[in-house]
């Protein structure tokens, strides 16, 4: 099927089966790089996206079920933004494949408010997980940020 | 400027395309052990390429260590293990042809458990032992004829020399038929006890993921790998090329911890690649990585001998690595399990008899830790119940007998720049030791660096007065290139920006061993400092080569195991909920030997880093076989920490003025599981066996009753 899909403020159309996955359709089509696949099952957030600004699993979700809606992936997000600029200030990465999953979670909470102490900050990244193991620098950028 | 690993401006092997290329699906053996008997791909559409392991036979075996690998297998080792390979020119096409074949198997016995697998009526994985001439066999192997054994590491300290020994060990003797108690007969007390630790995965965000191309008959591949001249050296004997026809392109790796060492998915790669004459990418799916390689699960039998006053007389160590079906690096990981299990201690007499042992699971390999981690958990468990049995602080009885500038270690090695009574103390003041140790513990550790190893280095003044840095150091997330770009910079004292560090190219970087035991950023910094001084003497490259030299002899431990060591201590405060046998970490603490920082962040990150993933090994990672099958090769049934386990965390980077650059990247992994499991049995446990889920707790309490309701 034909879609029409709303991938960081650009209109894109593709060519895909229904049942195709958001992640794949960003990788593979939109030729973006920013969401990836870990676990494949909706529970590390490497492929996080925003969805009308809400954190998905993009790797669990139908493309199709993203008509309509604004689609933000780390490469939307401007470079200067305040989350990104301390995730690069508080040296927040190791490898970094984790963590565009990890900044548009933590812009989430931020917007909303919800990154107001560290224990919040943890409880927000349940859903984000990085095997490097860079969750204190990386609840000290969100903390920065929220400030 | 932004960090690319930031904004995602950074590619991965995973992310790495070609023009026209097609993809590789593995199908994978059914069975643990047997024979392929039929293969029928009659509904496999005709475009579709169809490798089968009659196919890749001319090209014979491949290993690290041991060549007992055939790229596909016509006899699997393990349930999982790859048996045919399609490529198609879409992935789905791929998908869907794997599932199209059938393959027909005869079984035959298997055997999955390491003490299992040394019996002698144990079913032998494979039928003979073979050797190989692969520069990753830095040492001879020793395999035992006629079991499963296929590398056996020992210590024998001097006066324990040349008795005549029994080969395999299965049991610690009895003193009555022990050829070496006389080593225990200054002791008072002997104390001894088995460990255990699981099977775990590595689990890096990043699969693996691989682009293989010929490119006018020589062989390109893009990978993510730690060890690209080890893989082109083993791809070269593969198709009979020499080393120079053979390119590797070690792309930035979404992690790795060792799950990206030596072979993994290249070979068969290059097989189909050339089979359909165009680029082939396989990439990994996660079940796949779980199988791909995993970390040893180990039985430890220890046993250690003091006299009453606490002075150390004797350790006897019988280590059993389970490598699964192929050797991988298990015969390197024995000969440091081995020596770690000694601790940084000094001892009359050290025996230790480390088996790397065949049995019918996925291979095991490298792993954040490299084996010290599973024996510095029996090493330091034992101490602590030592400790209990003669009635002395656990702190100061490894003060006592820890190793110091100038004493020897049980290779005989002398040891130099030691640091553990000043980490043993850090770790100890940072859990309040002073005030009562109720719920805490203590644990201390030395872990061995690559020797021998090479590191050379190169770097080029560009026209536009940049430099640079040709380094075969690869990056997996460890910040290889900031450390290299930062070393760089202050040797040349010009800004950071004019440093440029590509990523390692055997067609462009000279040869390193390769980026793995931390060894990197201690080799590869003294090697652009031969560089940078070269440079600075005129031309336009500088070129340095650091070696350092060792090894130890694999039947008395002699010689020198490490050119310097990684040293690390932790400790733990936990509360146990005596119901459920939940652990309550309130502080873990690491405490690691850093001599010089290079690169602060990444130091702090690369031991906060260890701390959490040890933090998981010792509370719940294990992966679960059943009959040989993967049970939980998923991220919801193999769990991993996330930001909310991690809320005690505190470590120190131990820096001494003017010292030698120490690796980090390994160092604060061996210490927590002990440094938790005492603070466990602090509490009338008595743990043996990681990870400490709350039923093994449960189960471990000492006084045996049911938890008080």
């Amino acid at each position: 099927m034909r879609i029409e899909l709303s991938v960081n403020g650009n209109a894109i159309e593709v060519d895909v089966e229904p049942t195709t996955m958001l992640v794949d359709v960003l990788r593979d089509h939109v030729a973006l790089t920013g969401p990836r696949v870990t676990c494949g099952v909706g529970l590390c957030g490497t492929c996080t996206v925003l969805l009308d600004g809400e954190p998905v699993s993009s790797c669990i979700l139908m493309a199709p079920l993203a008509l309509g809606k604004q689609i933000t992936t780390i490469e939307g997000i401007p470079r200067d933004d305040e989350v990104v600029s301390c995730f690069d200030r508080q040296h927040a990465f190791q490898c970094g494949f984790c963590i565009p999953g990890m900044v548009l979670t933590a812009k989430n909470m931020v917007e909303h408010g919800t990154a107001t102490s560290r224990e919040q900050i943890r409880e927000g990244l349940g859903g984000n997980l990085c095997r490097c193991g860079c969750y204190t620098k990386i609840v000290d950028a969100i903390e920065e940020a929220a400030r | 400027m932004t960090d690319a690993r930031i904004t995602a401006d950074i590619r991965y092997s995973v992310d790495h395309k070609v023009p026209g290329m097609w993809h590789l699906r593995l199908v994978r053996a059914g069975i643990p052990a047997g024979t392929v008997t039929a293969i029928d791909a009659t509904a496999v559409d005709d475009e579709v390429a169809v490798i089968t392991p009659e196919d890749v036979l001319p090209h014979g075996k491949y290993g690290c260590q041991i060549a007992d690998q055939h790229v596909l297998a016509s006899e699997p080792k393990y349930l999982g293990d790859p048996v045919v390979a399609v490529v198609a020119a879409t992935e789905k096409a791929a998908r869907q042809a794997a599932a199209a074949i059938d393959v027909r198997y005869e079984t035959s016995p298997a055997v999955f458990d390491e003490l299992e697998a040394v019996q002698p009526s144990a079913p032998l994985v494979h039928a003979a032992h073979v050797t190989s001439n692969s520069d990753s066999a830095y040492f001879e192997m020793r395999p035992q004829d006629g079991t499963n054994v296929c590398h056996h590491f020992r210590i024998r300290t001097p006066g324990l020399r040349g008795r005549h020994e029994p080969n395999l060990l299965i049991d610690l003797p009895s003193p009555g038929d022990d050829r070496l108690a006389d080593a225990f007969a200054d002791a008072d007390v002997v104390f001894e006890e088995t460990f255990r630790t699981p099977a775990a995965s590595h689990v890096p965000m990043e699969p693996h993921a691989t682009v293989a191309e010929w490119v006018d008959g020589r062989l390109e591949v893009t990978t993510g790998t730690q060890t690209p001249f080890n893989l082109r050296q083993d791809l070269a004997v593969l198709f009979g090329l020499p080393a120079e026809s053979v390119r590797v392109v070690a792309a930035p790796m979404g992690g790795s911890f060792g799950a990206k060492t030596f072979m993994r998915t290249e070979a068969i790669a290059a097989v189909a690649a050339k089979a359909v004459g165009r680029p082939v990418r396989c990439v990994l799916d996660r079940d796949e990585v779980f199988g791909e390689v995993t970390r040893h699960a180990s039985t430890v039998r220890m046993r250690i001998g003091a006299r009453r006053d606490g002075k150390f007389v004797a350790k006897q160590m019988l280590a059993y690595l389970n490598t699964g079906g192929y050797a991988d690096c298990g015969p390197g990981v024995a000969q440091k399990m081995g020596y770690a299990g000694v601790g940084p201690y000094r001892f009359d007499h050290v025996a230790v008899d480390s088996y790397c042992a065949y049995t019918n699971l996925p291979p095991a390999g490298a792993f954040r830790g490299y084996g010290a981690m599973q024996s510095a958990w029996a090493c330091e468990r034992l101490v602590d119940m030592l400790a209990d049995e003669l009635r002395i602080d656990p702190v100061e009885l490894r003060r006592m007998n820890l190793l110091r500038d100038g004493d020897a270690f049980c290779t005989g090695e002398i040891m130099r720049d030691t640091h553990f009574e000043e980490l043993l103390d850090d770790v100890a003041k940072a859990v309040a030791w002073q005030d009562g140790r109720k719920g805490k513990g203590i644990a201390i550790m030395l872990k061995g660096m690559q020797t021998p190893s090479r590191a050379e280095a190169a770097i080029r003044s560009l026209p536009d007065g940049r430099f640079e840095v040709h380094s075969g150091t690869a990056d997996m997330g460890q910040g290889s290139v900031e450390a290299l770009t930062r070393i760089v910079a202050d040797l040349l004292d010009v800004h950071p920006d004019r440093i440029t560090v590509p990523c390692p190219d055997t067609d462009l970087v000279p040869y390193d061993t390769r980026t793995t035991s931390s060894r990197s950023t201690h080799m590869m910094s003294r090697a652009l400092a031969e560089a940078a001084r070269e440079l600075r003497n005129g031309g336009t490259v500088g070129r340095g080569r650091i070696v350092n030299e060792g090894g130890l002899d694999p039947d008395t431990g002699e010689g020198i195991a490490s050119s310097h060591w990684h040293q690390g201590a932790a400790s733990a405060h936990v509360e146990i909920d005596d119901e459920t046998g939940v652990i309550d970490v309130k502080t873990l603490y690491a405490s690691s030997y850093a001599g010089t920082v290079v690169n602060r962040p990444a130091a702090e990150l690369q031991n906060e880093g260890s701390m959490i993933m040890a933090l998981g090994s010792s509370l719940f990672e294990e992966i679960s076989y059943q009959d040989g099958q993967l049970v939980n090769p998923n991220l919801s049934d193999y769990n991993i920490a996330s930001a909310l386990d991690c809320a005690s965390i505190q470590h120190r980077l131990m820096e001494s003025p003017g010292a030698e650059v120490h690796g980090l990247g390994e160092t604060a992994v061996p210490p927590v599981p002990p440094a938790l499991g005492n603070a466990v049995a602090s509490l009338g446990y008595r743990p043996r066996e990681l990870p400490m889920s709350p039923e093994r707790v449960l189960a471990s309490r000492v006084d045996g009753r049911p938890a008080a309701r």
